[in-house]
């Protein structure tokens, strides 16, 4: 009885975990937040894979001592199988959220913000613009894509804030 | 004869050693990439001529229920031959910009044979990942402030569906305790519970990110209007249908109960419904393709959720039809991506690019002679002959939808071929290289419509092939099997 | 809107989720390949830490895809951040204050210690728990935390291409030698040697100290170019700029409205 209020313990809170990270997805709007949301949600995808192959009073799938020379061994032992799983997909999403972050930088430093709406419309704006669907700039600004911000003034920024 | 893992090795070796190269010869690092990929065409094509019926490989030597397999037909093999090919016409040549994105695109064509070939859940999952963050890198390689952001929602959207994806193979795995597709599909019985149909819905959605399928397909106009046109083509031409392959393995193994195919009927309507609307509504080229791709990828779920070879075959033509037909059309709005008001004049600044806009046009809405029509035909036929009251449902939302996308495509040929100013020619005008590459594509739709009937033998034969559960099985799980799983597997028969 | 239509997903899903909790069977998953590779594993490929067995034996395709994951991970990163990573690849930046004595040089102190036991369980990654990836994130670290204490030193991003290049290509070649000894991709090579000493399970050390030293360079290269950018001052735009985005926005705003 209580193995299986802990085993539905365990996948509750692995579910929780993944709900929990898709409401933060879809209802925060900084953009920083939303990868921490994401986060939560693959924990909690990688938490229900262990669970997956976890058992009681198992022993991790590694051979040790006398297990070594007496083969198959006796011991009962989780499931090697969604451990490995687990790496790889823990690995996944370091990668994804590197270069989530990767992005974040270059949209703050292009639109000083990190509030999702308002990156959307300016998102949406720009689109608008270089298509030139809706004329939103008057006719004596430059034409094309709108110059990613010049290195030069910052320098000189950091410089001012040395002396 | 197991060289056909050489298809993701290859491009993957490359794509590793590709920096190094590139600090000691420039030019090497421009030949190697397209050479690679006629490796892996002339590696794929070779298995294709060969090949008497569907074989499995295991790789690294352990047999398939434990180890990975990689499962061959005509399918597969078609689709693993498809990606160099579309690899190679959409190929940065005339790049000068340093190795990043050959690198990419190589990561790319490694990750999509993988998917192709896979015939393991977890195995498609990374192969799956590794094409999703390729296709970022991708899709941010312009590097405008509006790219970021599209790329950024693109990540953010994928990696919800990663998770969606990864849960869904944790409740196959949690019910079935095997990642083998075709060991999956023989202890199938266990996941016609409420369980194993949500697990199919979340990966159906997670994968469908890149299958641009409904709920989840946000980023598709604004990452191919942010994108440069050889990258919108490839992501809606080749990677959307690898997605939609996936989805449709996992359909015919383990999931051929009437309840999964009403999801994807569903799902496919609604995508064809909120696509052409959109595209309707959409006032410049580039969006208006990217939400009739959506539309179209619709139609595509739609065919194959209609039941046995007769929905096969008609997925597979659309799907076909679909990857030839909208990278043509997204090369031509390279310099065509005005709003469609200043079209007006194309015509006669670049009348080769307007024939093929009226081409590729009239095949897509399925003008009687065109392969498009065929396609449509076969789609039409199917759902007549499904005969429930859902499938007529879908299949007046096809026609409706045909007849929106006839009124947009036709009054965007009506200004392209309408006089126009003089001095907007130069605008107009359409690249030689952007130019060839889609008169390509142009050539090849002209060219089925003269080899029609060996097609259409071809795609009756693939499909029989592939919607046949029981020897995608035998295939698979005919090599030795360990002697556990034997008994496992007489116990569950 | 959109946000109505979003939560209704978000809903829709989490309502999915906690009902496929409540429908659960429970008592645990049925173990069909995990039973199976647990009785045959050790015999098959001598390796005594089984989840490696798993991880670079039955499953190396997905250990090669994660790495390629990594690799692609860490070249869209520079290709997005390239743009400032080029013009700060200068050794050292003027303008960046030395944070400490005692930062610097316990940072230094941490680096051999954390490249050996790095070393260590990459090298034991057969036998203990722990294999290429875990010793590999410790690498990256010993390389990670001079950057930290000391914001403005440069990492020698060349000498991590090279090292990701042939650590990855090695993985693939182990793979193709296979191959060519008429084995399948990726198939052990070597015999296994006496199970448990350092010096068995075939090739998967080979091919655990391939993804170590990839996994190590790969990160330390994907947290400097994260690092450099932040370490350079906030950026901020010129007047005329951040008057023409405003404009922008409000114009957008007044179409959305």
């Amino acid at each position: 009885m209580t193995t299986n209020l802990i085993h539905w313990l365990l996948y509750g809170g692995a579910m929780g975990l993944i709900v929990i990270g898709i409401v933060g997805v879809v209802t925060l709007t900084n953009i920083f937040r939303i990868i921490l949301a994401l986060v939560i949600a693959e924990a909690g995808a990688n938490l229900l894979l262990v669970i997956a192959g976890y058992r009681f009073d198992a022993i991790a799938p590694i051979l040790t001592g006398q297990a070594l020379s007496a083969m198959p061994t006796t011991q009962i032992m989780v499931d090697p199988v969604p451990q490995a799983m687990v790496l790889t997909s823990i690995v996944i999403g370091v990668g994804v959220q590197a270069l989530a972050l990767a992005l974040v930088l270059k949209v703050y430093k292009n639109y000083q913000t990190l509030d999702l709406r308002e990156i959307h419309h300016r998102m949406l704006a720009d689109i608008d613009h270089s298509s030139g669907v809706i004329s939103l700039l008057s006719e004596e600004q430059p034409k094309g894509e709108r110059p990613l911000p010049e290195p030069e003034t910052k320098n000189v920024l950091n410089s001012g804030g040395e002396k | 004869m197991n060289n056909i893992a050489f298809n993701v090795a290859l491009p993957l070796l490359t794509a590793f050693l590709l920096p190094i190269i590139s600090s000691g010869s420039k030019s090497a690092t421009r030949f190697v990439g397209p050479f690679v990929l006629l490796a892996m065409l002339w590696f794929a094509l070779a298995y294709f001529n060969v090949l008497q019926h569907p074989v499995a490989i295991a790789l690294g030597g352990f047999l398939p229920p434990l180890g990975i397999s990689f499962h061959l037909d005509n399918l597969s093999l078609l689709m693993a031959a498809l990606i160099p090919l579309m690899m190679l016409l959409l190929w940065p040549y005339n790049n000068r910009e340093g190795f990043r994105e050959e690198s990419l695109l190589l990561l790319l064509a490694g990750a999509a044979s993988g998917l192709a070939l896979s015939g393991d859940l977890f195995n498609i999952y990374v192969f799956y990942e590794l094409l999703s963050v390729a296709s970022f890198g991708l899709a941010a390689a312009n590097r405008t402030a509006a790219a970021f952001a599209a790329t950024f929602r693109y990540v953010i959207i994928s990696g919800l569906g990663t998770v969606l994806a990864l849960t869904g193979i944790a409740l196959i795995y949690t019910q079935t305790g095997t990642l083998n597709l075709a060991h999956i599909g023989l202890l199938a019985s266990q996941l016609n519970n409420p369980v194993g149909l949500s697990a199919f819905a979340l990966i159906v959605i997670g994968i469908g990110v890149k299958a641009e399928i409904f709920p989840v397909n946000g980023w598709v106009p604004e990452v191919y209007s942010t994108a440069s046109p050889r990258i919108s083509a490839l992501l809606a031409g080749l990677i959307s249908k690898l997605a939609v392959l996936v989805i449709i393995r996992l359909l015919v193994v383990a999931y051929q109960g009437s309840q999964a195919l009403t999801l994807l009927l569903v799902l496919g309507m609604l995508g064809i419904i909120w696509g052409e609307l959109s595209a309707w509504h959409s006032k410049d080229l580039k969006r208006m393709f990217s939400f009739s791709s959506i539309g179209q990828l619709g139609m595509v779920l739609v065919a194959f959720s209609i039941p046995g070879d007769a929905g096969m075959a008609a997925g597979i033509a659309m799907m076909l039809h679909h990857l030839v037909v909208k990278p043509g059309m997204f090369l031509l709005t390279e310099n065509w991506n005005g709003p469609i008001k200043k079209l007006k004049g194309a015509a006669t600044s670049s009348p080769l690019a307007a024939f093929l806009f009226m081409l590729f046009a009239l095949s897509m809405i399925g003008v009687p002679p065109l392969p498009g029509f065929w396609a449509k035909l076969l789609l039409v036929t199917g759902l007549v002959e499904a005969n429930a009251p859902l499938y007529i449902i879908a299949l007046v939302v096809l026609l409706t939808a045909t007849v929106i996308e006839a009124h947009y495509l036709m009054s965007t040929a009506l200004k392209i071929f309408s006089r126009g100013k003089k001095k907007h020619f130069k605008k107009l005008l359409q690249t030689p290289f952007n130019l060839t590459i889609a008169t390509i594509f142009g050539a090849v739709l002209l060219a089925a419509l003269f080899t029609l009937t060996p097609l259409g033998n071809k795609l009756n034969q693939i499909a029989t092939e592939s919607s046949d559960r029981s020897l995608y099985i035998k295939t698979t799980l005919s090599l030795k099997l360990p002697p556990q799983v034997k008994q496992q597997v007489s116990k569950v028969q | 809107m959109r946000n109505i239509s979003a939560l209704v997903f978000a809903s829709g899903l989490a309502f999915l989720l906690l009902v496929i909790t409540w429908q659960f069977i429970l008592g645990g998953a049925p173990m069909l390949i995990g039973e199976a590779i647990l009785q045959q594993a050790a015999e098959e490929l001598g390796a005594a830490n089984l989840v490696t067995s798993v991880v670079l034996g039955y499953r190396g395709i997905d250990t090669l895809g994660e790495i390629a994951i990594l690799f692609t991970a860490s070249t869209a990163t520079s290709l997005v951040l390239s743009s400032i990573a080029e013009k700060t690849s200068a050794k050292s930046k003027p303008g960046l204050r030395d944070d400490g004595t005692i930062l610097a040089s316990s940072a230094s102190l941490f680096f051999p210690l954390l490249m050996t036991i790095g070393l260590y369980i990459i090298l034991h990654g057969h036998l203990t728990p722990g294999g290429g990836f875990q010793g590999g994130v410790i690498l990256a670290a010993a390389f990670f935390l001079p950057l930290l204490a000391v914001p403005g030193r440069g990492v020698n991003h060349s000498g991590l291409a090279l090292v990701e290049g042939f650590a990855g290509a090695s993985f693939i070649v182990i793979g193709i030698i296979a191959l060519f000894q008429g084995k399948a991709f990726l198939q052990p090579l070597f015999g296994h040697g006496e199970m448990g000493s350092l010096l068995s399970a075939g090739s998967l050390p080979l091919l655990y100290i391939a993804v170590g030293l990839k996994v190590g360079a790969e990160l330390s290269g994907l947290l400097a170019n994260l690092a450099e950018p932040s370490g350079n001052g906030d950026e901020t735009l010129s007047a005329t700029e951040s008057a023409s985005t405003e404009q922008t926005s409000m114009q957008a705003e007044k179409t959305k409205s």
